[in-house]
């Protein structure tokens, strides 16, 4: 029965992981045959400033936008999960920019955040005199100016929660009625109903997505840095792990390199789960049953 | 004595369904009123209505002569045990009771200490630092009650709190709940669909049927004069016997004068059924159902009624045997055919 869940796996997964593993301790440009290099793939990575940058890129943005993502979507979860006029519109609006294949993402941001004619920043400029904003400042500068690029590639992924957003409004709405009408009863606030109900009942919900949204962070950042900003503005702004690894591999050709980067970022991976593994089992103690 | 809680001509509705139609109830303050029906009488959306959690569309609700027809839950001062006890799962027991408490800015010391003395009330200060999860059906519920009790509401809310009890457990509950109503004198509705927890519990019974309220009277009222012929038959197992007036029965003793030409229905409780008289209408035993010391017989009758007798199981009937069973007037209560109304003669 497993079987084809097992080839799949082998095949796909631990096979590919292994040769990386056996590529990273190598130096291949794929036109001649790899020569073992030991651990020096690793220590260039040590020395790599660019790396870095990539490695700093990507923790930050993994800190910044899976809070972000989180928060909003489970702001959108709560403020829609009752049935009132236009709620499935709004609902349906909350999910639409996840159902974008990413390249039209992509480009469709790339149209937004263009400073000139972008809707974002003639937005921006609106009541504004001589190109800048209401309070007199520059609008943000987003495809060429590092922090504002690096901010934009979040602002982008905040509105992919689409996924996260439908889980927590099923997980909302399957809370018990009967809790919330007892807190009703005794007079409890929408803070103290929120902050001593919904959001230690919807605890584990979130962090097994926070756990999902850290691990897939690593890779969603890929397209928009590819196609949006393409790793800039310069000095690498937005050049996360994702892009590093696919560009020395495929662009620089040195897939020895790219390998050992793509298990730095593995080990980030398990380090995340680690972390909030250990997170979820401090709460799991609460639901037992 | 002042009125505990008043409903007047309240009306109340479900998805453009009527589910309570003009209900007057009054419940004297430090009364227990259980109010009794099957399900989908409606009575559940009393308590929710009373509660506020639920919204009137006619009448008014007074809770301690003070009109809260239009207040949010938490300015009524009920407390509430459901029947699914509602219990917070992510806090323990004694935050659990404390919750109403804390929730009003009492501080969390004392909060904590009149939980533990709720606790103590109710008998289960001994499992404080347990979750939800932890507990048995019968620790939850008085945890619930615990956590009703911990404030001093004007009126306490039962939403079937035994129904998820086991039977012994059930009668258990409902012997400390009676005497804990004896005790703190508090004024309660219980909602109930069980005749006999209606019967020891209430003070009064208010039966309720299709969103009506069918009888309003103390369990020896409604025990032995049923205004309707529902009351009858829903409150007693097996139920009443119902038979035409004129019909094939005919009862000893003095008949009641009847007066007029209206077509009245005899009823009679399977313990009025005398099997042992040489005379009375003949029938057939069709089954026999033997719990412990008692049998309950089922008869047909010549012209095809059946009859449930209650006897002692010692002296039980064998099935299609044919007996002549014997009830008397005085045992017996009349009402209008067409209505289900008590026959006043």
């Amino acid at each position: 029965m497993l079987t084809p869940y097992l080839i799949g796996l082998v095949g796909l997964v631990l096979v590919p992981a292994l040769v990386t593993l056996g590529m990273s301790v190598t130096d291949y440009d794929l036109l001649r045959p790899p020569t073992w290099a030991g651990l020096n793939n690793f220590a260039a990575l040590l020395d790599d400033p660019i790396f870095r940058v990539a490695l700093l890129n990507s923790v930050v943005f993994a800190l910044v936008a899976v809070p972000l993502r989180l928060l909003l979507a489970l702001g959108l979860a709560l403020l829609l999960h009752r049935r009132a006029a236009g709620v499935g519109t709004a609902r349906t609006a909350a999910l639409l920019p996840t159902a974008v294949p990413e390249i039209a993402y992509g480009l469709l941001w790339l149209w937004l955040f263009n400073p000139l004619y972008g809707p974002i920043n003639q937005l921006l400029r609106a009541g504004g005199e001589n190109g800048l904003t209401v309070l007199g400042r520059t609008p943000p500068q987003w495809l060429t100016d590092p922090t504002s690029a690096r901010a934009g590639i979040i602002l982008m992924s905040l509105f992919t929660m689409g996924e996260t957003f439908v889980v927590l409004l099923a997980a909302r709405r399957a809370l018990p009625r009967d809790v919330y009408e007892m807190a009703a009863i005794e007079d409890a606030t929408g803070w103290d109903v929120f902050r001593r109900i919904t959001l230690p009942l919807l605890a584990p919900v979130l962090a097994l997505l926070a756990v999902r949204d850290a691990v897939a962070s690593l890779h969603f950042t890929f397209v928009p840095a590819f196609v949006v900003t393409d790793g800039g503005p310069p000095p690498y702004a937005t050049t996360y792990l994702s892009l590093f690894v696919y560009q020395t591999g495929f662009e620089y050709l040195r897939y020895g390199y790219a390998a050992a980067a793509t298990l730095v970022m593995m080990l980030l991976t398990v380090a995340a789960v680690l972390v909030q593994w250990r997170l979820i089992r401090r709460y799991r103690r609460f639901y037992q049953v | 004595m002042t009125d505990g809680l008043v409903l007047d001509g309240v009306s109340a509705a479900y998805r453009d369904t009527t589910v309570l139609h003009e209900v007057d109830l009054t419940v004297a303050r430090g009364e227990l009123l259980v109010v009794l029906g099957p399900s989908g009488a409606g009575k559940s959306t009393v308590l929710r209505v009373v509660a506020g959690l639920e919204p009137v569309t006619a009448g008014r609700v007074r809770i301690a002569d003070r009109d809260v027809t239009d207040e949010r839950p938490g300015r009524r001062n009920v407390s509430m045990v459901f029947q699914s006890y509602a219990l917070f799962p992510h806090l323990t027991v004694v935050e659990n009771i404390a919750f109403g408490l804390e929730v009003r800015d009492t501080p969390r010391r004392l909060a904590r200490e009149q939980a533990r003395a709720a606790a103590e009330t109710v008998g289960c200060a001994g499992l404080l630092d347990r979750r939800p999860g932890q507990l048995s059906g019968g620790e939850r519920q008085r945890v619930a009650l615990a956590r009703a009790l911990v404030r001093e509401p004007d009126v306490f809310l039962l939403d079937e709190p035994l129904s998820n009890l086991d039977l012994a457990l059930r009668a258990e509950m409902r012997a400390e709940l009676r005497a804990l109503h004896e005790r703190i004198g508090a004024t309660m509705v219980h909602v109930t669909h069980d005749q006999t927890e209606a019967l020891v519990l209430a003070d009064r019974i208010a039966v309720l049927r299709d969103g009506q309220v069918e009888q309003v009277g103390t369990p020896d009222e409604i025990w032995r004069t049923p205004a309707s012929s529902f009351v009858a038959r829903f409150v007693g197992s097996p139920a009443m016997n119902l038979l035409p007036a004129d019909g094939p029965l005919r009862p000893r003793g003095d008949a009641p004068t009847l007066k007029d030409e209206e077509l009245l229905e005899i009823g009679f409780r399977p313990e009025a059924v005398a099997l042992d008289s040489t005379e009375g209408t003949p029938a057939t035993v069709e089954r026999v159902e033997v719990i412990g010391e008692d049998a309950f017989a089922y008869l047909r009758l010549a012209a095809g009624q059946q009859v449930v007798a209650r006897v002692p199981a010692a002296r039980r009937p064998d099935r299609g045997a044919t007996v002549r069973l014997d009830v008397r007037w005085a045992d017996t209560h009349l009402f209008h055919a067409a209505t289900g109304r008590r026959y006043q003669p």
